[in-house]
């Protein structure tokens, strides 16, 4: 039995959800909160999946309350609106396990929170995207494959027909997807103190040996 | 100005050819003189041409060559009396003081003007001049300079103002095409969102099947517009602008589209509208054939070209057995092959189709 908890400022989204699961075997909706203090505060024991709507009405940093979720022991599987690509990298440095858009319907986030609670990533054709079109100079490096498998599903194909295009095994084209998590986990990890600072330098690669 | 340089400095070679002719067509040494000023002058403002700008070493080169020895030279040996104000040597040298003006910057053009004063001076010395000579020859020296400076000043400024209102009238159009845009906007949300807002608070039921997709539909719309406003500025992007169409027409049938997009590059209007018509029909497909309401499009800039694919997740085929494609093959590869674009079109069974349209190819 995987429990389940929903972070949603939007009520009507929150009673959609409790109606949607309440039908649901394997899954048992435990929590339905407006922000993670809410949900956190309570005695009862953390769920395993939280499903956490990215923008909070309680101007909380979504990184924060990622974080705030991972620390207490959830996997987190950020919900939005709106695919905002900054935001869906941000949340996945952060330390998110998979990000999907509101606009999936009920076996989709069923099995995207089933992959999750497994250990493994919920990775969506926008959050592929969001990181197959990253930019930015602090991006992780991606290997050539993870780059391939990566672009092809962002651009909708399924993960068999990914692996086919690449001419690997579904199994090994998920292992990137997860490699690529772990890469962007990696990569937005802080930098507390100097001695911590001075680690990544050496890590990167950066300094002198 | 180069021009205006150009005709200064050829009347004072005609002039000096015209001199040497008549009075020392036997001096090798005026003729010699005459040939470094045209050879210097050949130079800069060949250069000058060709690069549509003076060269400051070239220039300085000219001002002691022509400007500075040229008087001394044929004064010794050239057999020029050099005791009117009008004689060629010293001549060339206000032509010198004039590219001097309009070339060099601030304090060198002072610095330019005053070594050729003192070179004139010292020549004139040599050849011991009347001071009336030598004074109306130093007002003609600094004059060229002052009348180049100005004349080179007024132009600049002139084409600066020019280019301020051709900027201005850029801007003018932008926002224009972005208004236009916004008006297309508002009459799509008029149509779409409103409509079935207002419906639904009328008390219209929303859970009817019908309610709901159009709901979905119309909420698809709205995320992309967030997407593309907040992903660029300035003009609309003729690719953007027709992918968008092509999607809201597939819409408009059922199906629902993802549409996500990453640096497209301004393309042409044709090149723009040959893609978005390949789409349509790459869309049309998925409608008909793939089995499925969802399909997937993404472009992505490259360079300035462009990748875009338009993916389903349905039946598929077996391409090298059935061609349920055939009508997509001819004619999206036609439409886009007229503008030099590739299309390659993939699928397996039961794994979908990949539509894939590149340009150039």
């Amino acid at each position: 039995m995987i429990t389940v908890a929903v972070v949603d400022d939007d009520r009507m989204l929150r009673d959609g959800m409790r109606t949607w699961l309440s039908g649901r075997e394997g899954l048992r909706l435990t929590g339905s909160t407006a922000t993670v203090p809410e949900l956190l505060g309570g005695h009862a024991e953390p769920p395993d999946v939280v499903l956490l709507d990215l923008l909070l009405r309680d101007g909380s940093a979504p990184e924060a309350n990622i974080r705030a979720l991972a620390d207490a022991g959830c996997r987190v599987l950020v919900i939005s609106t709106v695919p905002d690509r900054a935001r869906i990298v941000a949340a996945i440095s952060a330390g998110a396990d998979g990000y999907v858009t509101k606009d999936n319907d009920l076996p989709a986030l069923v099995a995207a929170v089933e992959e999750v609670a497994a250990g493994g990533t919920a990775v969506s054709p926008e959050m592929a995207f969001a990181c197959a079109h990253d930019d930015r100079p602090e991006r992780p490096r991606l290997s050539p494959r993870e780059l391939q498998v990566l672009r092809d599903y962002a651009s909708g194909l399924t993960l068999k027909a990914a692996a086919r295009r690449a001419g690997i095994t579904p199994n090994t084209a998920k292992d990137y997807l997860d490699r690529v998590k772990a890469k962007y986990r990696q990569a937005g990890r802080p930098a507390y103190t100097k001695i911590d600072l001075a680690c990544r330098v050496r890590e990167d690669g950066l300094g002198v040996p | 100005m180069i021009l205006a340089t150009v005709m200064y400095r050829s009347s004072h070679i005609v002039v000096g050819l015209f001199t040497v002719l008549q009075h020392q067509r036997d001096r090798p040494a005026a003729w010699l003189a005459l040939g470094a000023a045209l050879a210097s002058s050949v130079t800069v403002y060949g250069t000058a041409v060709r690069r549509r700008e003076f060269s400051v070493p070239l220039v300085w080169l000219d001002v002691v060559v022509v400007g500075c020895l040229t008087p001394f030279v044929a004064y010794a040996w050239g057999g020029s009396a050099l005791s009117t104000p009008g004689d060629w040597p010293v001549l060339l040298g206000t032509s010198s003081s004039a590219v001097a003006a309009v070339s060099l910057e601030g304090w060198w053009v002072v610095g330019a003007v005053g070594l050729l004063a003192v070179a004139h001076l010292t020549a004139y010395r040599y050849a011991s001049a009347a001071s009336v000579v030598i004074g109306g020859h130093l007002i003609s020296l600094v004059s060229s300079a002052v009348l180049a400076w100005v004349f080179w000043w007024y132009l600049s400024r002139q084409g600066r103002l020019l280019d301020a209102a051709n900027a201005r009238a850029l801007e003018a159009e932008a926002r224009r095409a972005r208004y236009a845009e916004r008006l297309d906007h508002h009459r799509a949300l008029h149509d779409t969102v409103l409509a079935t807002l207002t419906a639904i608070a009328g008390g219209v039921d929303a859970s009817t099947p019908q309610v709901r997709e159009r709901c979905a539909r119309e909420a698809a719309y709205l995320r992309r517009l967030i997407q593309r406003t907040s992903e660029r500025d300035g003009r609309p992007l003729p690719l953007g602008a027709a992918l968008e169409d092509a999607v809201r027409s597939a819409e408009s049938l059922n199906l629902r589209v993802t549409a996500q997009y990453h640096a497209i590059p301004r393309l042409s209007p044709e090149v723009s509208a040959a893609l978005a018509d390949a789409v349509t029909e790459a869309l049309n497909n998925v409608r008909r054939h793939a089995g499925t309401n969802r399909a997937y499009l993404t472009a992505t800039g490259d360079g300035d070209g462009v990748l875009v694919t338009v993916v389903d997740r349905g039946a598929g085929f077996a391409p090298d057995r059935v061609d349920p494609g055939l009508g997509l093959r001819r004619s999206v590869h036609g439409r886009l092959a007229e503008v030099g674009g590739l299309a390659t079109l993939e699928s397996a069974p039961g794994e979908g189709v990949r539509v894939e349209l590149r340009w150039p190819r």
